[in-house]
This record gives structure tokens, sequence and C-alpha cells, in this order.
């Protein structure tokens, strides 16, 4: 379990980034951040494994200050995938790339062999295992940078925009993997830009503007706002749009609506059932 | 790294600044020149004596003291090392001399670099006859120090993520621990570069073969006078190393 109490960060001391954060987060949750750019969303998930530190009020993981904790420790538990795959890989094949990470945290060998090969099939990139990553696409080299964290399968996982380069069918790898660490128990939370990924696997939504949190709830009342989505400048997502557009003419759809079954029962019941 | 800041522009309106940078340059190099004819105290001391009233007049003595304090750890090293290790007769002698001789250099280049901005230096380089792909290569890589300082900070910390401690063990296992930053780094930058030079041909760089240029230099009476004297200055400490034997100022320890 995190808890952020009262959080405010500036960079250099001179760019306000946080200010004045809470929240909690609990063990196997599903959370997505929201926000437009520059609202601090990178900032607030570099606090939870000690990359940055608040300027003042406190981080807890599992009621200890994480301030006792070096990145090292912290990285065990809370994993973190930055947004640039360019700036993780360094090794001269993907499969060595996966193995690093696992090494890094004391893994047997047994195991690590074991988790480097699930992971790269469950994220479709076991026939690139003996490529060089510099040799790869964009898209596949965030892939392997995602692989390499996964396959850690950290109590905590944080990404940071894991789905920019990814087309339909990958991000449904991708959301497969996360809801079948999800289900192990681990605790998955996404920085993203991508409403639909979010509608659909996300749970709980987080959203900030100005280093604050607007809004933190259920998805489907956190993404129908109509403030929150134009805070986050984002688009509301189709459905809700449809919904709306339903709503003028038949009342009785509520015009508040994220997730295709609520519109198929409004629809089913405007037709008066099946 | 806080040293590294009298090399680094600094945007402010001064006598050093409006200066031709072509005679900045002459200027920077003869001091250099001068701090490298003298290995003894005194005259060192006469050298930065000089320096730092043109240290003043670009407005930059507080950076200039700042880099210095940055400086000082290494400062303090080279003379612990250079006294202990030195075969020298006089090793403490030795050794301070190094170190002004050291900071003589340093601030005789940091008057070019602190106050000459990147498009000017490329500009003198032009005026200079060097063909322009050179002297903007020359001003991007300038450019870049900096994004490349930032860059180097994100890999840091993308690495310290995946569990890797960059500020402990021993000293070969800090220096194998360089690598998962060094390599991602000299990718990207490669990265970039390619990236730079395709999206600088798709808009047209280099497809007209004369060039015409926004800003010219032009040599004014000061700048005449800053190289005469550097050069009557250069000739005239050179005469006296060759011909004038200098007395023995070295203290006797």
């Amino acid at each position: 379990m995190i808890m952020m109490e009262d959080v405010h960060f500036a960079y250099d001391g001179l760019y306000t980034a946080l200010q004045g954060v809470s929240l909690q987060i609990d063990d196997s949750e599903r959370i997505a951040i929201m926000g437009s750019n520059g609202a601090g969303k990178t900032t607030l998930v570099k606090h939870f494994n000690g990359l940055l530190r608040p300027n003042s009020g406190r981080i807890i993981f599992d009621g200890v200050d994480t301030k006792h904790y070096s990145v090292a420790e912290l990285a065990r538990e809370i994993g973190l995938v930055m947004q640039n795959p360019d700036h993780q890989l360094f090794l001269d094949s993907v499969e060595k790339e996966v193995v690093f990470g696992l090494k890094q945290l004391g893994f047997s060998e047994d195991e690590i062999k074991e988790r480097t090969e699930r992971t790269l099939v469950s994220l479709g990139i076991e026939g690139l295992s003996e490529r060089s990553p510099f040799t790869l696409s964009g898209g596949e080299r965030k892939r392997v940078a995602l692989a390499s964290v996964l396959a850690t399968e950290p109590r905590i996982l944080a990404l940071d925009e894991p789905t920019i380069g990814q087309d339909a069918s990958q991000k449904d790898k991708l959301a497969e993997m996360l809801m079948g660490l999800n289900e192990k128990g681990r605790t998955v939370i996404v920085v993203t830009h991508d409403i639909e990924f979010v509608i659909e696997n996300f749970p709980r939504t987080i959203a900030m503007a100005n280093g604050t949190i607007i809004a933190d709830g259920p998805t489907n009342s956190v993404l129908s706002n109509d403030e929150v989505i134009n805070k986050c400048s984002l688009t509301a997502p189709q459905l809700t749009q449809a919904a709306r557009s339903i709503h003028k003419i038949f009342p009785e759809v509520p015009e508040r609506l994220t997730l295709l079954s609520e519109l198929e029962d409004a629809i089913v019941s405007i037709l008066g059932g099946v | 790294m806080s040293f590294l800041e009298v090399f680094q522009y600094t945007r402010q309106d001064s006598i050093v600044h409006r200066l031709d940078p072509r005679a900045k340059l002459f200027l920077s190099l003869v001091l250099a020149v001068i701090s490298l004819l003298f290995l003894e105290i005194f005259p060192l001391l006469i050298i930065i004596g000089v320096l730092i009233p043109m240290m003043t007049a670009a407005k930059s003595l507080r950076r200039w003291l700042r880099s210095m304090k940055g400086l000082s750890i290494l400062l303090l090293f080279i003379l612990i090392f250079n006294t202990l290790l030195s075969t020298y007769p006089n090793p403490l002698n030795y050794s301070i001399a190094l170190i002004l001789r050291l900071i003589a250099l340093m601030t005789s280049f940091s008057i070019f670099f602190l106050t000459v901005h990147p498009d000017e230096l490329s500009q003198a380089l032009i005026q200079m006859r060097v063909r322009f792909e050179f002297a903007f290569a020359m001003s991007m890589a300038m450019r870049y120090v900096p994004t490349l300082g930032q860059e180097a900070y994100a890999i840091m910390d993308t690495q310290k993520a995946r569990g890797v401690e960059l500020d402990k063990g021993n000293i070969l296992k800090r220096i194998r621990n360089i690598v998962p930053i060094i390599v991602p780094l000299i990718i990207v930058s490669i990265r970039r570069a390619l990236s730079i030079a395709e999206s600088m041909e798709s808009r047209g760089f280099g497809a007209s073969k004369n060039r015409t240029y926004m800003e010219s230099l032009s040599f004014q009476k000061r700048d005449w006078a800053v190289c005469i004297i550097s050069l009557i200055v250069l000739i005239m400490v050179i005469y006296i190393r060759l011909n004038i034997p200098l007395p023995d100022w070295s203290i006797p320890f």
C-alpha cells in the first residue's frame, strides 16, 4: 500500500510540479493516472520509487516512510517503466536485456530463465530474443523495455505511457499481461492519455491538472465528467459522445456513460426490452 | 561539475560581451600562451591578477568565484598528490604553480566561452573562412551539450528504477555501472543526430550554394585595439621569458 500525504515538489526548488498531492493506493488495484501535458503525472510516479523526493509531505510504503529506503531497495517492490525505451536498453540482445533486470534483483538462474521466456512470449517478442534491441522498431523497443521490468513482477508496477507507438493488438496483449499480473495480486498503475485503454482496463482513475489531483474515483464517473475531460485536455470517449447524442432524443438514456454494456442496456430498455 | 559554469555562455551586456568574437579568441589564446610560458608562482599570480579584472569587466566575477569553489576539491587533490609524489626539488612550490597555471588557463578560455554566443561563434568561424557546414556543426555541438546532460540524468533515473546502484560498491563495480548509462547515451545521441540530419535536409539544408546571413560581424576600433595590445604584450612577455633572467621567486620548501 502506498500513501502520499500532502506531497509538494518543485524542480530545482523553482518549477512547481506537485502542490499538495494526497492519495492512497491499495494492494492489487488497477489505477490510471491521466492529465494534460505538464500536469505532474510523471513527477508523481517518480516519487513512488524515490527517484524524486518530496520537498514537503510524506510518502508511506507499507507503513514506512520511503525516505528510509534507497531507490534500489524500493525498485525490488516498485517497478517503474519510463517513457523512453532508449534510455533503458544497453545490451546486445533482447533476452540479455530482460535477464539483466532480473539479475539486478537477485533471482535464481532457473527463475530468471523461466520468467524471461514467459514474459517474452506474453508480449509477443519471443521471436526477437536474439536480436539486438538497437535494430528493432520503436514499438518493439518499447515492448522490450516493458518486458525487462514486467519480468521482475514487482508488487507495484508503474508504467509511464506504455501504449505509445503500439497498435491495437499489441495494446490488447499488454492489457492481458497487466491483467494477469493484477490477478496475482500486483498493483498496476499506468500514466497515459489513451482514454479507451483506461476505460477498458482500469477501474480507478486519478485525474491531475497543474500539479494537483482534480478527481480520483471510479473510471466511468471520472471520465464522464466534462470538467475533468477539459482540464485533462482529453476528448470524451466516443461512447460517452454517442450516449449524449442519443440522450438528446431519448432522455431516458443517461448522458454519462463510458461502458459499452451500459449503452447496450440503455438502448435495449428504450426499445422496450428484449 | 559546477566548475564548468565558467565555460557556459551567459547573456549579459558588458564591454567584454560586446567585443568581436575573433578579437576575444585572439585575446584568450594570447592569455593561455602566456600562462603556459611560466611555471613559477609569482608570474602566474600576476597573470591571474590581470585576468580577474577582465572577469569583473565581463560582469562574471561571482560566477568565476563559484566555479573556482567547485574546482577547489580537484585543486586540493592536485596540490596534495603533486607535493607528495613529485621529484622536483621544491615540490610544494611546483604544485602551487601547477594549480595557478590551471586556474589561469581555465580563466583565459572562459573569457571566450562565457561571452561568445554559439551563433556568434559560428558566424566568426564562417567569416574566418571556415566552411559553413563545419561552423554549423560546431555551434550545434555546443547547443547540444546541455541537452546531453539532461539525457544523462534521465538515463540514470531509468537505470536506478531497474535496481542499478550507481553510487555503491568498489571502484571496479562503479566503473562497470557506467556501461548502462553510457551505451544508451551514445545510442540516443546517434539516433538524434540522424533524425536532426534528416529533418534539416527535408527543410532544405544545403539547397542553395550561396548563403546569406542575417547578421555579420564587423571589426571595430576597440577590437583592433584588443588584438594589437594582446600581440604587443605577447611579444614582450616572450622576450622577457627568453632574454631576461628572472629572479628566483620560489618559496624555499
